[in-house]
């Protein structure tokens, strides 16, 4: 769905809806001049994690596999995939369930890596209120790089 | 005590007053300093910045104010001046550059866009459209889920196809939606998406890209897009 976040917002809870969205435009782009100084930004840089690299990693291999293994395949040869109503057809629901999975994982690396971007980046915010998805443990992107070795 | 710099703005900036708030903890009253036909508008710095949630949305939100009544050059965060007349010294020395850029950006906004997958309709495109990955599958089922070798070799070739899709759409999102901007550049590289576009707009000229946009997701259902605006023109400043 597309979702438009308007930047005219109060400065209460909502004005954070955007936030994870602008993030990288407030923190990376922007008249930058050189008589200025800029404040150090320290583990900002995680938020440039590639997402190619994450992708490319053996727990992301396995989790593909595995998703595929679970797919209704007797749903595909017969159909354009690529159209709504075969997609999110009757006959897929059960497999769409338990599907969820591999690319949602996939993307759950990258949003943790960019949660501890988030996490370093207000260390004293507790009293704020939080967006749903930060309520989430938070875990580093530090352990998924030695899989990625392994 | 130093300056904390959020803009640059056309014209002489009334007095501030205590009306618009920024950064710091309680939040320091935003003041603006005009220097011939520029303005800065600054706030003191709180010892110890850092990028917090707080302080980032402090920035983007003056940022947003005070653009609403005037063209804004927005500051990258964090940009801190030793004096209030450094900061005076800049405007004065690069006044024809700040006036050059705020006459292309006047009246002008960003639009930031990006897109993900539905995960669940690309994972499907890709077994129907590729026969060989389509075997592997169905001969990794019948083994019961294969060996661990076979389930990351042929998950590495899921994900190649995936990843050859998100770069296919992403050039399937800029052509769709580039032709409703003025101009358009490439959001930073970052996660969490497989495409980002900034796209610079007239002031109340969204309509089109929104039609765009929900065009796009109608025609590609796999297509999920988000769309971030009207904000400070960040992308299209030139340092």
């Amino acid at each position: 769905m597309t979702t438009v976040v308007p930047a005219q917002q109060s400065r209460g809870g909502g004005g954070s809806s955007g936030l994870y969205d602008v993030l990288e435009l407030i923190l990376d782009r922007g008249l930058v001049i050189d008589a200025f100084i800029r404040v150090s930004l320290v583990g900002i840089e995680i938020l440039k994690i590639d997402i190619r690299i994450v992708v490319a990693s053996v727990d992301t291999y396995l989790r593909f596999a595995e998703a595929c293994n679970r797919l209704d395949l007797e749903s595909g040869p017969n159909k354009s995939p690529g159209l709504p109503e075969v997609v999110e057809g009757i006959t897929e629901n059960g497999a769409r369930a338990k599907t969820k999975g591999a690319l949602s994982g996939a993307g759950d690396t990258v949003s943790k890596a960019a949660q501890s971007v988030a996490d370093a980046i207000r260390p004293s915010e507790e009293d704020e209120e939080e967006e749903p998805r930060r309520r989430r443990p938070a875990r580093k992107a530090a352990p998924r790089k030695s899989e990625e070795s392994s | 005590m130093t300056t904390y710099v959020y803009g640059i703005a056309r014209g002489e900036v009334p007095d501030l007053g205590d009306r618009l708030l920024g950064i710091g903890d309680p939040p320091l009253p935003v003041r603006a300093l005009n220097e011939g036909e520029l303005a800065a508008i600054v706030s003191d710095c709180p010892p110890e910045l850092k990028p917090r949630r707080r302080d980032l949305l402090a920035h983007q939100h003056v940022l947003t104010e005070v653009s609403d009544s005037r063209a804004v050059l927005p500051m990258r965060f964090g940009s801190v001046s030793s004096s209030d007349d450094d900061v005076r010294s800049v405007l004065a020395e690069h006044a024809d550059r700040y006036q050059d850029q705020l006459n292309r950006l006047t009246d002008r906004v960003e639009y930031n866009v990006k897109a993900v997958h539905d995960e669940d309709s690309v994972l499907h495109q890709v077994l129907a459209e590729e026969p060989e990955l389509r075997m592997m599958a169905e001969a990794n089922r019948a083994a019961g889920g294969g060996t661990y070798e076979d389930r990351v070799r042929f998950g590495e070739l899921m994900a190649g196809a995936v990843r050859a899709r998100e770069v296919r759409d992403a050039k399937l999102v800029e052509e769709a939606l580039a032709p409703t901007a003025e101009d358009v550049r490439p959001g930073p590289e970052s996660g969490g998406w497989f495409v980002s576009l900034s796209l610079l707009l007239g002031k109340d000229a969204a309509d089109p890209l929104l039609s765009a946009a929900a065009e796009l997701e109608r025609a590609h259902p796999w297509l999920k897009l988000r769309i971030n605006g009207p904000l400070p023109p960040y992308s299209f400043v030139e340092s």
